[in-house]
């Protein structure tokens, strides 16, 4: 069928419908990504003040001790929250995969915290975690327990932000797991079943590879996102106590709007940049690497 | 029978137990919003616990639609949203089926620079965005508040994978026709993707509903304002303290648009679901 | 014939139909302070109002009603709004007036993004010399005026005069104060023996500013230079440690609340479960108004006192609000209608007072309407030895959160003073050192 002229016309049509948005992503997406690469490079202010001096941000960022701290707090937040919430969203994406009713109302109460926007989210779970008259403080308390310092105790500030962070999250990967769980043709199912294969069988050696690409989907979206955490961390604990869950995004914030100092925020933004390309790849390669590539 | 890949089996109970515990652990916090935004904020700097009691009042959503601009503020947000979501829904449908299905040079590493795109933190573009659009006359503009949100690596990526999985004979099938490839695209594969366009559509929504930083500092007019910033613009800086019920009420106003939002499409999934067998 | 006179009517309709283009000038306001359309709508009863949006939107109402051949914009940005002003004279289209900290005024002037006033206030026919002392000193940079001030915002001790009588500290309806950091651990020991609950209610958490208010307070007290010059800072004094280590022992003889952020404590004072709240002018109406309501634990047992005289001589660290204007190429016309909208407000201070923090002109602060004001006379002082930091200190709210991260450490004891405050100084030393 491949003719000259036909091969032609099909990379024609490839740019033609790619074209649009790569015309969008290169001018609003690239353009201003190389744009902060410059910038990074100098020492700059918010308001056009410019001072080349090359790699001197950089070499500033790798001693940086709150950096540092901050790095830290960011991969721990994500190590704490990543798994969890794979694994939750799998087992509610399992359950609520089914017809009727209240598998439908349900999908509804589990997406529905994703509606809410940080500043709200950040507000209710103080109302729960603050040791003042806060919803845990008084469950402690009626156990007759002393309240839990949740915000400002230097070791529990990043699991309750974790805590925070999972609860308002789980919507969107349970979404992307259902749609991936409803690609899988049913026929393999019946055919198990005929086999007579146990529940766990199935899942373990239809379902999961079934859906293989669409867990890492939500593992690679779900790193990206939660290493760039900064609405929690900024609302919650500010960052505090002495810096225990100032997030690495928080810190670009306090740098940029705080301080001026754009070309420094910048260069860790890079920085930043690197570190979640670096760990979705790695993500991306060990999961992929066995299978046969792709046409 | 079935629709594909939804479980047969039913739940056991302890499956169920655990599952309202969830739903109940999930809601309890948004109940809590909800109630606290029908007291007063006199009554709530007092004690806060009073949200269990009544007396109830109205006053905090009167306030809400009686502000000058909240209207405003409330279309603004959904002529961005509903923007982004078409914008983003019309190029990553084309561009998905360009990268599954079609051969072109360089399309491999095309689609690699499009995934780079899903690393890159916000901080790293926003300011020299805001640069770049300044220079370009964007700000206080509905295009400069649209614009970002169409570069979503993630929508390209999501329908890339949807068009693959789609069966090749419908191709051939079609092409064999003397279909053209736009045809093919339009007319027979798309429809074949509208749960991944219901997904896609409701989070690139709810991404643009919630966005505050770049409408901040993009539209600093407030008749410019999306509902999140206008209404952050709206509350005392300790708002915390003696505007609790109006903060919360807040939150309710402007969640009410989404729950609509997905409702609507719950509808396509399900019944795309039931429909579309496609063996 | 018919049909040309029919053309040349309808022609001479469009045109007459044509407005002439909006002639007047325009200014654009932008402010925070919240919004509260609501309840104030288009409102011209500025004597009427109550809080800062009700009474700032009447103002500017009045003056929209008042000066019909000006087009007055009004931008309400959420707090502090500096994002956005950033980004705005960033764009190269910022606001015409903006409301903006005292203590911010030198990052903007420094860098000429804002210009001097002294233009708009002659104009305004608005003398300098009618300002306070504490409200000059806020917006004087490098011997210019930068703003036209608009209040003074000081830290007070917020009291539960009950509380207070329980543990015997009241003296002729007044409350009794320590004049020394010894009679200060003295009294708040002798005052959780009495009535088992903390003296002091302190925000620590996600609250820098409290601690370093206190700090600055009793450093400007006992004449110490905080900043010797634009790029450095002070903190590792024997000074310093003296004052931060008096707090680190309230926090570990258990005399103050602990880890409670500003809403909690805000709520704590409210629930009269401590005897001192040190916060600021800000909350003396809110307070006001809850000692008002009967069933309160505040009706009838509040009053705000200034810090007391601990060390050196009576201070108070003060920051205060102001009308800034962002340099940009402005007409005649429009530079006039400016004069006139801060010429307006200055006449008005004294509704704004009402709001709990200092007026900015002397002359209101002497009337016998603000001193009639509740709590008032108390805390008039406030205008007169409230200080702020030097005119070159930029960055102030950075080194404040800085300082303020090190000093929550010092305080709740997790790093020992010295080290706190010896780290707080290198961190904003390098902070100047890397700005442009």
């Amino acid at each position: 069928m491949t003719t000259a002229a036909g091969a032609w016309r099909e990379r024609l049509a490839g740019y033609a419908f790619v074209g649009p948005f790569l015309a969008v992503y290169a001018a609003v997406l690239v353009v201003p990504l190389i744009m902060g690469l410059y910038i990074s490079l100098n020492n700059a202010d918010l308001f056009g003040r410019r001072e080349w001096v090359g790699l001197a941000n950089y070499v500033q960022a790798m001693g940086d001790p709150v950096l540092h701290q901050a790095l830290g707090n960011t991969l721990v937040l994500a190590l704490l929250i990543v798994p969890p919430l794979t694994a939750i969203a799998l087992m509610l994406a399992l359950a609520l995969n089914r017809p009727g009713r209240l598998a439908a109302v349900l999908r509804g109460v589990f997406f529905s915290s994703l509606v809410l926007s940080v500043t709200i989210v950040t507000l209710i779970w103080r109302f729960i975690l603050v040791p003042d008259a806060g919803l845990i403080a008084e469950g402690l308390e009626a156990l007759g327990r002393p309240p839990i310092p949740f915000l400002s105790d230097p070791d529990l500030v990043i699991p309750a932000i974790a805590v925070t962070t999972l609860w308002w999250s789980l919507g969107f990967p349970i979404m992307l797991l259902l749609a991936g769980l409803q690609q899988v043709p049913g026929d393999i199912y019946e055919a198990a079943a005929l086999d007579g294969a146990s529940r766990w069988t199935v899942l373990r050696r239809i379902t999961l590879p079934a859906i293989r690409r669409t867990l890492l989907l939500v593992v690679m979206l779900q790193t990206a996102a939660q290493l760039q955490i900064f609405g929690q961390a900024q609302l919650l604990t500010g960052g505090g106590p002495g810096g225990a869950s100032r997030t690495i995004v928080l810190y670009i914030f306090e740098v940029s709007f705080g301080r001026w100092e754009l070309g420094y925020a910048t260069a860790i933004a890079e920085l930043l940049f690197g570190m979640i390309l670096t760990l979705t790849l790695l993500q991306y390669w060990l999961v992929t690497r066995h299978e046969e590539p792709r046409p | 029978m079935n629709a594909p890949g939804s479980s047969a089996s039913r739940l056991s109970p302890l499956a169920t137990v655990l599952l309202l515990i969830g739903a109940a652990i999930m809601l309890a916090p948004m109940l809590w919003t909800l109630l606290l935004s029908f007291k007063s904020n006199a009554a709530l700097m007092a004690d806060s616990g009073a949200a269990l009691s009544p007396p109830w009042t109205l006053e905090n959503y009167a306030a809400i639609l009686q502000g000058s601009l909240t209207m405003q503020w409330l279309v603004n947000s959904l002529i961005v949203a509903t923007g982004a979501t078409v914008g983003v829904l019309v190029l990553s449908s084309l561009a998905g089926y360009g990268f599954a299905r079609l051969e072109f040079p360089f399309r491999r590493t095309l689609f690699v620079v499009v995934l780079l795109g899903l690393a890159v933190p916000e901080q790293a573009v926003i300011l020299p965005r805001h640069q770049l659009f300044a220079w370009a006359g964007l700000h206080n503009s509905y295009p400069g508040l649209i614009l970002p949100s169409l570069t979503g690596s993630f929508g390209v990526f999501f329908m890339t994978q949807y068009f693959r999985a789609l069966p090749k004979e419908l191709d051939e099938a079609a092409l064999l026709d003397g279909a053209s490839r736009f045809t093919l695209f339009w007319k027979v594969l798309l429809p074949l993707t509208i749960p991944a366009q219901a997904t896609l559509g409701v989070f690139t929504f709810l991404a643009a509903w919630n966005d505050y930083w770049w409408p901040l500092i993009s539209a600093t007019t407030s008749d410019y304002f999306t509902l999140t910033v206008g209404l952050a613009s709206a509350q005392m800086n300790y708002a915390q303290t003696s505007g609790l019920g109006f903060l919360m009420a807040q939150a309710v106003f402007a969640s009410i648009p989404i729950l609509i939002v997905y409702i609507a499409f719950q509808k396509q999934i399900v019944r795309a679901m039931a429909g579309a067998a496609v063996r | 014939m018919r049909k040309r006179a029919l053309a040349f009517g309808f022609a001479a309709l469009l045109l007459a139909g044509c407005q002439p283009a909006d002639e007047r000038p325009e200014i654009v306001v932008q402010r925070f302070f919240g919004e509260c359309g609501a309840a104030y709508g288009t409102s011209t009863d500025i004597a009427a109002a109550d809080s800062e949006c009700g009474i700032l939107t009447t103002l500017i109402n009045r003056f929209a009603a008042e000066n019909p051949d000006i087009r007055v914009k009004v931008n309400v940005v959420a707090w502090p709004g500096y994002p956005q002003l950033a980004a705005q004279i960033a764009a190269g289209d910022p606001p015409d007036l903006v409301t903006m900290h005292q203590s911010v005024i030198a990052d903007y002037s420094g860098r000429g993004l804002i210009e001097p006033v002294e233009p708009l206030l002659a104009q305004g026919g608005i003398d300098p010399a009618g300002f306070t002392p504490a409200a000059l000193a806020g917006v004087e940079k490098e011997g210019r005026l930068y703003a036209m001030p608009w209040d003074t915002i000081g830290r007070l001790f917020h009291i539960n005069t009950a509380l207070m009588a329980e543990a015997g500290l009241m003296q002729g309806g007044k409350p009794v104060l320590p004049s020394s950091p010894e009679e200060l651990l003295a009294h708040a020991r002798q005052f959780k023996a009495r009535t088992g609950k903390p003296y002091l209610i302190q925000a620590q958490v996600s609250a820098p500013d409290f601690h370093v208010a206190l700090l600055y307070t009793y450093l400007l007290a006992r004449g110490e230079t905080i900043f010797p010059d634009d790029r450095h800072i002070r903190l590792d004094t024997p000074e310093a440690r003296e004052i931060v280590s008096v707090f680190r022992q309230l926090n570990a003889e258990g005399l103050t609340t602990l880890n409670q952020d500003f809403p909690a404590a805000t709520a704590a004072f409210t629930q009269g479960r401590g005897g001192i709240f040190p916060v600021g002018t800000w909350m003396l109406g809110p307070y006001e108004a809850e000692a008002g309501r009967a069933g309160s634990a505040l009706a009838g047992n509040y009053a705000v006192a200034p810090f007391p005289r601990l060390w050196g001589e009576e201070a108070a660290f003060v920051d205060g609000h102001a009308w800034v204007v962002p340099a940009a190429r402005r007409s005649p016309q429009e530079r006039a209608a400016m004069a006139r909208f801060l010429a307006f407000l200055a006449r008005y201070n004294y509704d704004w007072a009402r709001t709990g923090q200092l007026p900015a002109f002397a002359e209101v602060v002497d009337t016998p309407a603000f001193r009639a004001l509740p709590h008032r006379a108390d805390i008039a002082a406030l205008a007169r030895t409230g200080r702020q930091l030097p005119g070159y200190v930029e960055r102030q709210s950075a080194v404040q959160g800085l300082i303020g991260e090190e000093l929550e450490a010092a305080i709740t004891g997790a790093k020992p003073v010295e080290t706190a405050l010896r780290d707080a100084q290198r961190r904003v030393n390098r902070l100047y050192a890397q700005m442009l």
